[in-house]
């Protein structure tokens, strides 16, 4: 049996650090991609302050490692504070005790803050992608909202959002794989995810190798499967804009 | 506040450029092995980038599987198993963390240059081609003066953006244990407990470091960029 060193405990925490992976992932994903969108609007918003503090955040998160971001929120901001706040802010209190309920998390605290860090930057490189793709929109097309009585916020909604997110989408979708690479670096500050439950399983066993090769094996079709979602979120998506234009104007026509 | 500002000029030189007895370190070592695993890199790109337009199949497939998985694999893991796979006594080479750290960043920045220029590659006319062959030019001059030269220029822009990141990854050393400026943070600070007040600012200096060079190094190249963009590539096609 050429499996035999992968027993049923070791397997089971593999299982709970790919779960991990797979939730911390999709979670920060989302989160990255509103607030890229967010920051990548504010942007190009022509107040001064609200143009700054996107122009603030893009750069300090854009330039700086993602794992510098993680140290600083994980271990270096607890340090901030007396020992006798720090452990009721960030080691037990209800809000976190609730969060390791259900989720069985020993310190929540860590793995909350690598999801933060890496909300902070995959969120900048977003922000930039999405101005970009924001950029190569038709002005025909702006210029068409306007003149129908568009308010900013339907302009927003019915052309910025969908076309720019769509112009940026192939951009976008590598930059979200390179944020699943970057889940693993949260190891690095004791979040349980999947290479640090590869890291405890040889520690446990002294089979590096071999444990090694197993989580490059299934980092390379968490990638695979993940770009294949994200190519057919782009074809739903895409398709589904080509077929509404001329159906909306043909049915406006219409009435 | 005071004490904060003596603790960071106290660790100034050892950031810097590392503990005295193994320099260069510090900062200085986070530079030499970017710049090493992009030129290296570069060199193993070529190849690999040419044989992901070969004609041969099986060779192809080869150069593909190499870009999609070092491509695919977190940093992390490839340094790590680079250290303790590849390069641990199992294969009898015992292989410096400084050793492995270069070897697997250079795998990383191949396969990322490699795909960069394939699709620089993909973009050379063949015209341009064609008429340097008509002219006598070697296979060789054709490559590197014409296809390589094109490439270069169009995909400036993705690889020294590249470069930069691949500058901001090499924080990511830190989990073998080479002495660049992280691992130095990480030990100046210690397991001291009367430190601990100093980690914020120590870690945000880190960062700042990494700041001032990745944000300065990308204005550099924008400003590159934007001065050899004016004489035009559409002009430099048709008076060649």
């Amino acid at each position: 049996m050429p499996l035999d060193w992968l027993t049923q405990d070791l397997l089971y925490l593999l299982l709970r650090g790919l779960l991990l992976t797979v939730v911390l992932t999709a979670a920060t994903a989302g989160l990255a991609l509103a607030v890229g969108v967010a920051a990548g609007t504010m942007r190009l918003s022509a107040n001064r302050f609200v143009h700054g503090l996107a122009v603030v955040h893009v750069e300090i998160h854009r330039n700086m490692p993602a794992l510098v971001l993680m140290i600083i929120w994980a271990f270096a901001l607890p340090n901030l504070f007396p020992a006798e706040f720090r452990r009721g802010l960030f080691f037990d209190n209800a809000f976190l005790n609730w969060i390791s309920g259900w989720s069985g998390l020993s310190l929540p605290y860590y793995t909350l803050a690598a999801g933060i860090a890496l909300v902070l930057n995959t969120s900048a490189y977003l922000a930039e992608l999405f101005r970009a793709g924001v950029g190569a929109i038709p002005q025909q097309h702006v210029d068409a909202a306007r003149t129908l009585g568009a308010s900013r916020l339907e302009l927003f909604r019915r052309v910025l959002l969908p076309e720019g997110l769509r112009t940026a989408f192939p951009a976008i979708s590598t930059r979200l794989i390179h944020h699943l690479k970057n889940t693993a670096l949260a190891a690095f500050v004791a979040t349980p995810e999947f290479f640090h439950s590869a890291q405890t399983a040889i520690t446990r066993t002294f089979l590096a190798l071999e444990f090694l090769l197993l989580a490059a094996v299934v980092y390379l079709l968490l990638a695979f499967a993940f770009s294949g979602l994200l190519r057919w979120v782009e074809k739903q998506w895409l398709a589904a804009g080509s077929r509404q234009t001329p159906l909306t104007t043909a049915h406006q026509t219409n009435e | 506040m005071n004490d904060h500002l003596s603790f960071l000029i106290e660790k100034l030189p050892i950031l810097l450029f590392g503990f005295p007895g193994q320099r260069p370190g510090g900062l200085t070592l986070s530079l030499i092995l970017a710049v090493v695993a992009v030129a290296v890199g570069f060199c193993l790109a070529m190849p690999v980038s040419s044989a992901e337009r070969a004609g041969w199949r099986p060779l192809r497939w080869c150069a593909v599987a190499y870009v999609e998985v070092f491509r695919g694999l977190p940093l992390i893991l490839l340094l790590v198993l680079v250290h303790q796979g590849l390069g641990g006594v199992r294969f009898g080479l015992n292989w410096s963390p400084r050793m492995s750290a270069l070897v697997a960043l250079i795998l990383y920045s191949s396969a990322y240059q490699a795909e960069i220029l394939r699709a620089g590659l993909s973009t050379v006319p063949v015209e341009l081609v064609e008429s340097a062959r008509l002219m006598g030019s070697r296979p060789r001059q054709v490559y590197l003066l014409i296809k390589l030269r094109y490439a270069l220029r169009v995909m400036l822009p993705a690889f020294t953006g590249q470069a930069i990141s691949l500058f901001k990854d090499t924080s990511v050393v830190v989990v073998i244990g080479v002495a660049e400026v992280m691992t130095v943070a990480r030990m100046a600070l210690g397991a001291d407990v009367t430190n601990a007040r100093y980690w914020v600012t120590m870690y945000s200096f880190v960062g700042v470091l990494y700041f001032v060079i990745a944000f300065g190094l990308s204005r550099l190249s924008q400003r590159w960029e934007q001065r050899s963009r004016q004489p035009d590539l559409v002009h430099s096609f048709f008076s060649y």
